[in-house]
């Protein structure tokens, strides 16, 4: 049987190659990466932007420059010009003896906040020097949003697995190729099985590249590793369904559609809403992909929490397979 | 004359396959999360783990400050879990924070570091003078550290009374904020339509190739372009219909409809375009998909950097979802920015028209037999 399995794979692999789809599963884990660490290094600055009159008085300047991101202008008319930017800025002016706010008015309530602070301390000349308090750190370098991206671009580097065997399963349906199969001695399993592979290899190796290339260098990848695993199941059987059950790339390719929402529901579940709402999405294999991948690059996992939400997502894999397990046989007649 | 039947013609044969149907499907799960799900505003409070190491007198009266800024006026108890050992607590809801008050100093510096938040312990010095330590992670930045180093070096007090003297002058009064539910429309729309229609169409072209309806065309009186464009209509139908489904519901007789449906038009068409020209470089969907994957992906950036006010990077600027997601913002709002929404409609529909005469200059040479 793992002879036919494997002669599928190569064959896939060939026709892959010709195809020049492995240079894309090759390079698109490595553009990710990439482009993570290109967005990042901005990522974690949490205050506000002013804009200041050049040369009006540079003392100030240099405060401001101390808490806030600074920009610099010529004239009243420019920074006017800026502030109704379509970003967040708002600018300290100067007015007699003392400083007013300029505001575009739709800024965030925080921003504005935030600049009330500041020229606050500034008014008051409160020096760093000064200080009574201290500060310790736990040492850590990675800000939680590049820790998102990451994670969140493993889920897509999964989806992006189940997606190639769909597509690869509806291409051999359009070429009638699946009929034949069924002549040859070839077990419906190993079809099944040598389709997988390269939806299989694709999120392991990409999983391992972002993570190593992001520089979270020193996480568990046996961890990893379990996770991923247990989230390709997922996006392998998803593949094969969605495979087996669309006639044509126009329906396959719109149901993985489909499959983006709850990804994209489970991450935003997670960082973004309270604790109250997290139980509607339980049932997302996404949901625990993503704690499970999130405590292994906090590096505070244990291998308890890990096989807990690793297990959780094969049960939901199976659960999912044996209500369609029929659909899937009878889709491959 | 020949380019509306070939597009009626297209509609039909969509309504009987059931992408059509997935599409308002899709729709309609996304209005059902919009009004179900997803909160008018969400809540997002800061969590603090404060251990207060003061006298009982100033102790008191620290509590009693915070107990005013209490939502409720107050206090809960609650346990927190943490590593197999439960920490008793009292906890504080003010308007952006949740100050988790402790009685030992080693839990506050534990649960700083394992749940990743501030950790604060308030003390005297020796000259009596309130003394903060806290407990950060190492990633903020250095702006934020040296804020925190001088918020407290002056009184509560002498802040407050300079801090709501400050005069700030909007340029503008009349911006309407709109609320966090409202908010995940334009992303909604984006990704519904403009992204997604870059992979459906490259998928809609390859089905027809690989089913031989092209050539059949060859031989028709129709030429590329209405064949094209007939395809084009098609996807930019099910954009604009299920576009509709959400924004009506939700947001009822606010937005500008007619710019809504031309701002549809041209991003839906420059998207396809866009999705087409990438696809005539390709002879399968197999080999077309790593690129349109890619392309999808570099267009999802500005949609988290949506979500993050405060990371705004010149580089996603230049990305067309950054656009329409300002533009779909400035439509669902009563008093959007005409100007915006149409100076941009028409760079889409220009950009749109030039990759789409690229495209069928490229399927010209493919398609005919």
């Amino acid at each position: 049987m793992f002879k036919k399995v494997w002669a599928i794979f190569m064959r896939d692999l060939k026709v892959n190659i010709r195809d020049f789809l492995s240079l894309y599963i090759f390079v698109v884990p490595l553009l990710f990466a990439i482009a993570i660490n290109i967005f990042t290094p901005g990522i974690n600055d949490t205050t506000v932007n002013l804009a200041l009159l050049e040369g009006e008085n540079p003392k100030q300047i240099s405060y401001f420059k101390d808490f806030a991101k600074v920009e610099v202008f010529k004239d009243i008319d420019e920074i006017k010009k800026r502030v109704e930017g379509r970003d967040n800025l708002v600018a300290i002016l100067p007015e007699g003896e003392k400083y007013y706010i300029m505001t575009q008015g739709n800024e965030p309530e925080g921003i504005v906040e935030y600049a009330k602070l500041l020229n606050t301390f500034f008014q008051l000349d409160v020096q760093i020097e000064d200080s009574n308090a201290e500060i310790f750190e736990f040492g850590r370098t990675v800000p939680p949003l590049k820790k998102l991206l990451v994670n969140t671009s493993i889920l897509f580097i999964s989806v992006l697995g189940g997606m190639l065997i769909a597509l690869n399963i509806v291409e051999e349906k359009v070429d009638r190729t699946i009929s034949a199969i069924n002549l040859t001695p070839t077990s419906r399993r190993s079809f099944i099985l040598g389709k997988s592979i390269i939806g299989l290899i694709l999120p392991i190796y990409g999983s391992i590249a972002i993570t190593w290339i992001t520089g979270f260098k020193s996480v568990n990848f046996f961890q990893l590793l379990m996770i991923v695993f247990a989230s390709t199941l997922l996006s392998l059987l998803i593949g094969f369904i969605e495979g087996i059950n669309n006639e044509d790339f126009m329906n396959a390719a719109g149901s993985i559609k489909l499959l983006f929402l709850p990804l994209a529901a489970s991450v935003v579940a997670i960082e973004i809403l309270s604790d109250k709402w997290q139980k509607f999405f339980y049932w997302s294999p996404f949901y625990w992909a993503y704690k499970g991948n999130d405590i292994v690059l906090s590096q505070n996992g244990s291998w308890q929490q890990i096989l807990m939400y690793s297990g959780i997502v094969l049960v939901i894999c199976s659960i999912v397979y044996i209500f369609l397990a029929p659909k899937i046989r009878k889709g491959l007649e | 004359m020949k380019l509306w039947y070939s597009f009626i013609k297209e509609v039909k044969l969509a309504s009987r396959g059931f992408y059509f149907y997935i599409e308002l499907f899709m729709a309609l799960l996304l209005l059902l999360i919009l009004i179900f799900v997803v909160p008018e505003n969400f809540e997002s409070r800061q969590s603090e783990y404060i251990h207060l190491d003061l006298p009982k007198t100033v102790k008191k009266a620290y509590i009693k400050e915070i107990k005013d800024k209490d939502l409720d006026g107050k206090v809960e108890k609650v346990e927190i879990e943490n590593d197999d050992k439960v920490i008793n607590s009292r906890l504080y809801k003010t308007e952006d924070k949740e100050i988790y008050i402790i009685d030992d100093k080693k839990d506050v510096i534990k649960l700083a570091d394992k749940k990743q938040k501030i950790g604060a312990v308030i003390k005297l010095d020796n000259k009596n003078n309130l003394d903060y330590e806290y407990y950060l992670q190492g990633y903020e930045s250095n702006r934020l550290k040296n804020l925190i180093l001088i918020i407290h070096n002056v009184g509560t007090d002498t802040i407050k009374t300079v801090f709501n003297k400050q005069d700030v002058r909007p340029l503008s009064t009349d911006y309407e904020v709109l609320t966090d539910r409202e908010n995940l429309i334009p992303s909604f729309l984006t990704f519904n339509g403009s992204l997604m229609g870059l992979f459906i169409i490259a998928a809609y072209i390859f089905l027809d190739k690989q089913e031989g309806v092209i050539k059949a065309y060859a031989v028709t009186a129709s030429t590329v372009r209405e064949y094209l464009l007939s395809k084009v209509g098609v996807l930019l139908l099910t954009t604009i219909v299920s576009s509709f489904i959400i924004v009506v519901p939700v947001m009822g007789l606010k937005p500008n409809y007619l710019l809504l449906l031309v701002f549809l038009f041209t991003t839906g068409f420059f998207a396809s375009s866009l999705g087409l020209l990438v696809a005539s470089f390709y002879k399968n969907i197999m080999q077309a998909f790593g690129t349109i994957y890619l392309l999808m992906i570099a267009m999802i950036i500005p949609n988290i950097a949506y979500f993050i006010p405060s990371w705004n990077p010149t580089l996603i600027k230049i990305l067309p979802t950054y656009p329409m997601l300002e533009g779909f913002k400035e439509i669902i709002k009563e008093s959007g920015d005409v100007s915006y929404i149409l100076t941009i409609s028409l760079v889409f529909l220009i950009i749109g028209l030039i990759l789409f005469e690229i495209a069928n200059k490229r399927y010209k040479k493919t398609l005919t037999v």
